[in-house]
C-alpha cells in the first residue's frame, strides 16, 4: 500500500519534517503581518497582525491544562462509577 | 410538478416490505432504493404548501415545502442513502426498519408546517430511534436506551405542553416564526422541547450517554437526525433568541471541553456533536440573514463530517471490538483507508481551507463579527481549537499512530462500509472546494466569500498553531481510562436517591403501616364488614344489582392492561396521549 510507504518514509524522517513545519510557522506569521498593512478591521483584534498565532496557541494551551486539570480534580470517575 | 408526494412515505412503507424479502440480495436492493427513490422525490419538489388537512377545525400540514425546509431534506436525504449503504451488511430487519422510521419521521417533522405534525413525527423518532441503541444488545445500552428514551418523553411533554398553552392563547397551532418580544410561557415552554433535542446545555447530557451506546451503523444515523431537526425547527420559529446566542456558544465551548478529555472515541465525537450543534444555536441566536444561512449550511455540512467521523470510530470498534483511545493504536498499518477517511471528516469538522466546515462554520463566525460580538466570536473560534485539538489531533493520533496496541490483527471493513465513507468523504472535500454548491441551498440569498486572505490566515495561523501545541503537550493529553461525570449524574445518582430514600424512609413505613394495618385495620374491617355485608345483602343489592358487575368488568380491563411488558406500556401510553390531546383540542 502506498500509504503505508509515505506515513513510515515520514516516521523515519520525522527531523526534516519538523524543520519544514517550523518554517512553514513562520512563513505563516509573516504572511499575516502582510496583509495587515493597511488592512482596517472591526475589532481591536482584527488589526493585530498575528493575533490568531497567539490566541491559537495560548487558546490550546489554556484548554488542554484546564479541561484536565478539572477532570483529575473531580470529573474524572472509574469506569464501573454508575454500576 | 404541482403534485405532491411525501418523502416519508418511501421510509414507512419501504422498510415494512423487507421482512418480507427472502433474498439478501433483493433486501440491499430495497435498501438502497428507499433513499434514492426519495433523493428523486426531493429534487422534483416544487416550493408551495401541500398535503393541508383540516382535523377538528385545525389545519394540518404536512407538506410546508420552502427553502429551509428544502435545505434539510436535501441532506437528509443524501445522508439517509449513505447510512443505507454503510449498515447494509446488518443482518436484523428491526433494525434497518428502525433506521428508515426515524429518517422518514425526521423528514416528517421537516416538512410539518403545523405544530401537531411536528409533534406526532418529534414522537415517532424518539420511539424509533431508541431501538438503534437497544440493538447493540449489551446491559450498558439497554440502560442507556431507556435512559435517552425518558429524557426525550420529558422533552416531548415539554413540547406538548408548551404546544396546548400556545392554542389555548391563539387559537391555532401554526407554526411559524415567533417574535422574542411576544414570547411567553407557551413559546418558551416549545423552545424548551426543541433545546432537549438540540443537546442545548443543561439539557444535553441524554447524547453523550446514549450515542456511544449505540449500533456501530445506529450511531451513524442518530448523530445526523436527531439534533438537525431541532436545529431545523429552532431555526423556523426562534431566530433571533438572544438565549440561544448565548447558549450556543457555550455549547459550542462545552461540547470541546468534555471531548478533550474523554476517551471513547464515539464519546469524543458525541461531545464534538453538542459542539458543533452549538454553533447552529448560537447561528439562529443570531438572527441575522447571513448567521441563519451559516445555521443550514453548518448542518449540511456537518451531517456528512460527523457521520463520516462516526463511520470511522465505527469502522474501528467493527473491527477491533473496542472504541477507547486506551486500547488503541497504530490502526495506521491495518486500517489505512479509514484512517484517511476519519482524517478528512476531521479535516473537515476542525474548518480546514478546502473541506466543508471552513465554508461552513466560517458563515457563523464571520455573522458574530458583523453584529459586533467580540466575546461570541472569540469563544467559538476557542472551541474550533478545541475541535481540531481533540478530533483532529488526540483522537487521530492515540487511534491511529502512538503505540501499536491494536489488541487483534485489525483489517479494513466490509467493503460496503469502505464505499459509504469514501463517498461522504468526497463530498466534504466538493463542498469545500464549491462551496456555491451548498450556498445555492440557502433559505436568504447573502454574499458570502469564505475564501478571503484574511480568513485563510485567520485559520490557518488558528489551527496551525494549536498543532504546535499539542505536539510540545501530547504527553499531557494521554487519554485515561475514566469516564467523566457530566449533568446526566442527575439523573443516574438522582434516581439512585430516590430509590435509596424509597429503601430507607418509604419502604420501612410502608412495612410498619402494613402490619398496623394487618394487625389493627384488618380485624376492624372484617368488623365492618360483617355489617356492611348484611346491610348490602339487604339494602343495596336489591337497589343497584348491576354495579358490582360493572367493577368487575373494569378490574378485568385493567388486568388486561397490567401486562408489564414495555411495548404494551408504551403503545398505550401513546394511545392515551392520542386521545388526551384529542379531547384537549375539543375543549379548546
Amino acid at each position: 500500500m502506498n500509504v503505508l510507504k509515505y506515513i513510515e518514509a515520514l516516521k523515519n524522517n520525522l527531523n526534516t519534517l519538523k524543520k519544514v513545519l517550523i518554517v512553514y510557522l513562520i512563513i505563516l506569521v509573516i504572511y499575516d503581518i502582510l496583509i495587515h498593512i493597511g488592512a482596517h478591521g472591526h475589532f481591536f483584534v482584527d488589526n493585530i497582525p498575528g493575533f490568531w498565532t497567539i490566541f491559537g496557541g495560548i487558546g490550546c494551551f489554556i484548554l488542554i491544562k484546564v479541561a484536565k486539570g478539572i477532570a483529575h480534580a473531580f470529573l474524572s470517575k472509574d469506569e464501573d462509577f454508575y454500576g | 410538478m404541482d403534485r405532491w408526494l411525501h418523502p416519508s412515505v418511501f421510509y414507512f412503507i419501504g422498510s415494512l416490505l423487507l421482512p418480507f424479502i427472502k433474498s439478501e440480495k433483493a433486501k440491499k436492493f430495497l435498501l438502497l432504493l428507499i433513499p434514492s427513490l426519495s433523493i428523486i422525490d426531493v429534487a422534483l419538489m416544487q416550493e408551495g404548501v401541500y398535503g393541508a388537512f383540516n382535523f377538528l377545525n385545525i389545519n394540518l400540514i404536512f407538506g410546508r415545502v420552502d427553502k429551509l425546509s428544502l435545505v434539510f431534506a436535501w441532506v437528509f436525504v443524501i445522508m439517509a442513502f449513505l447510512g443505507a449503504l454503510y449498515a447494509l451488511h446488518v443482518k436484523e430487519d428491526g433494525h434497518h426498519i428502525a433506521a428508515n422510521f426515524y429518517i422518514g419521521s425526521s423528514l416528517g417533522a421537516i416538512f410539518g408546517g403545523d405544530y401537531l405534525t411536528v409533534f406526532i413525527f418529534w414522537e415517532i423518532m424518539a420511539f424509533s430511534s431508541v431501538f438503534l441503541v437497544w440493538y447493540r444488545k449489551e446491559q450498558k445500552s439497554i440502560d442507556a436506551g431507556y435512559r435517552y428514551l425518558l429524557v426525550h418523553v420529558f422533552g416531548g411533554l415539554l413540547f406538548l405542553a408548551g404546544m396546548m398553552l400556545y392554542y389555548y392563547k391563539t387559537g391555532n397551532l401554526a407554526f411559524e416564526r415567533i417574535l422574542p418580544t411576544n414570547a411567553g410561557v407557551a413559546e418558551y415552554l416549545i423552545l424548551a422541547g426543541f433545546s432537549l433535542n438540540a443537546a442545548v446545555i443543561p439539557l444535553h447530557a441524554w447524547l453523550p450517554d446514549a450515542y456511544p451506546e449505540a449500533t456501530v451503523e445506529g450511531a451513524v444515523f442518530m448523530c445526523a437526525f436527531t439534533t438537525k431537526t431541532a436545529v431545523y425547527v429552532l431555526a423556523r420559529g426562534f431566530p433571533g433568541f438572544e438565549v440561544l446566542a448565548i447558549l450556543g456558544t457555550a455549547m459550542t465551548v462545552y461540547g470541546v471541553f468534555y471531548a478533550v478529555i474523554e476517551n471513547d472515541m464515539r464519546r469524543v465525537l458525541a461531545y464534538h456533536i453538542i459542539s458543533q450543534v452549538g454553533y447552529m444555536v448560537a447561528g439562529v441566536g443570531i438572527g441575522t440573514e447571513l448567521s441563519v444561512n451559516g445555521a443550514c449550511a453548518h448542518a449540511f455540512a456537518h451531517i456528512l463530517y460527523k457521520a463520516l467521523l462516526f463511520m470511522g470510530a465505527g469502522a474501528v470498534l467493527y473491527m477491533t471490538g473496542t472504541a477507547k483511545l486506551t486500547k488503541l493504536g497504530g490502526l495506521y498499518k491495518y486500517m489505512p483507508l479509514t484512517m484517511i477517511f476519519y482524517i478528512v471528516g476531521a479535516i473537515s469538522i476542525s474548518g480546514f481551507p478546502l473541506f466543508s466546515g471552513f465554508v461552513s462554520k466560517s458563515m457563523i463566525v464571520a455573522a458574530a463579527h458583523e453584529e459586533g460580538r467580540l466575546i461570541l466570536m472569540l469563544l467559538m473560534n476557542l472551541a474550533g481549537i478545541g475541535t481540531f485539538l481533540s478530533v483532529g489531533l488526540k483522537v487521530t493520533y492515540f487511534a491511529f499512530f502512538s503505540k501499536d496496541k491494536a489488541p487483534i490483527k485489525a483489517s479494513e471493513p466490509p467493503k460496503n462500509m469502505l464505499w459509504s465513507m469514501g463517498l461522504t468523504s468526497a463530498l466534504c472535500f466538493i463542498i469545500g472546494i464549491y462551496p456555491d454548491s451548498l450556498y445555492v441551498l440557502l433559505p436568504y440569498n447573502v454574499e458570502y466569500h469564505p475564501y478571503t486572505l484574511s480568513h485563510l490566515s485567520e485559520m490557518l495561523q488558528i489551527l496551525s498553531f494549536t498543532g504546535l501545541i499539542f505536539f510540545l503537550l501530547v504527553k499531557k493529553l494521554a487519554p485515561e481510562e475514566k469516564i467523566n461525570l457530566d449533568m446526566d449524574y442527575v439523573y443516574r445518582k438522582g434516581g439512585r436517591a430516590f430509590m435509596f430514600v424509597d429503601d430507607m424512609v418509604i419502604s420501612p413505613i410502608d412495612t410498619w403501616w402494613g402490619n398496623l394495618y394487618n394487625t389493627v385495620g384488618l380485624k376492624l374491617l372484617f368488623l365492618k364488614a360483617r355489617f356492611a355485608s348484611l346491610f348490602d345483602r339487604v339494602v343495596i343489592d336489591g337497589i343497584v344489582d348491576g354495579t358490582a358487575f360493572s367493577v368487575r368488568m373494569v378490574g378485568f380491563l385493567v388486568r388486561k392492561l397490567q401486562t408489564g411488558r414495555v411495548q404494551a406500556y408504551i403503545g398505550l401510553a401513546v394511545f392515551i396521549l392520542v386521545i388526551v390531546i384529542w379531547i384537549a383540542l375539543r375543549m379548546g
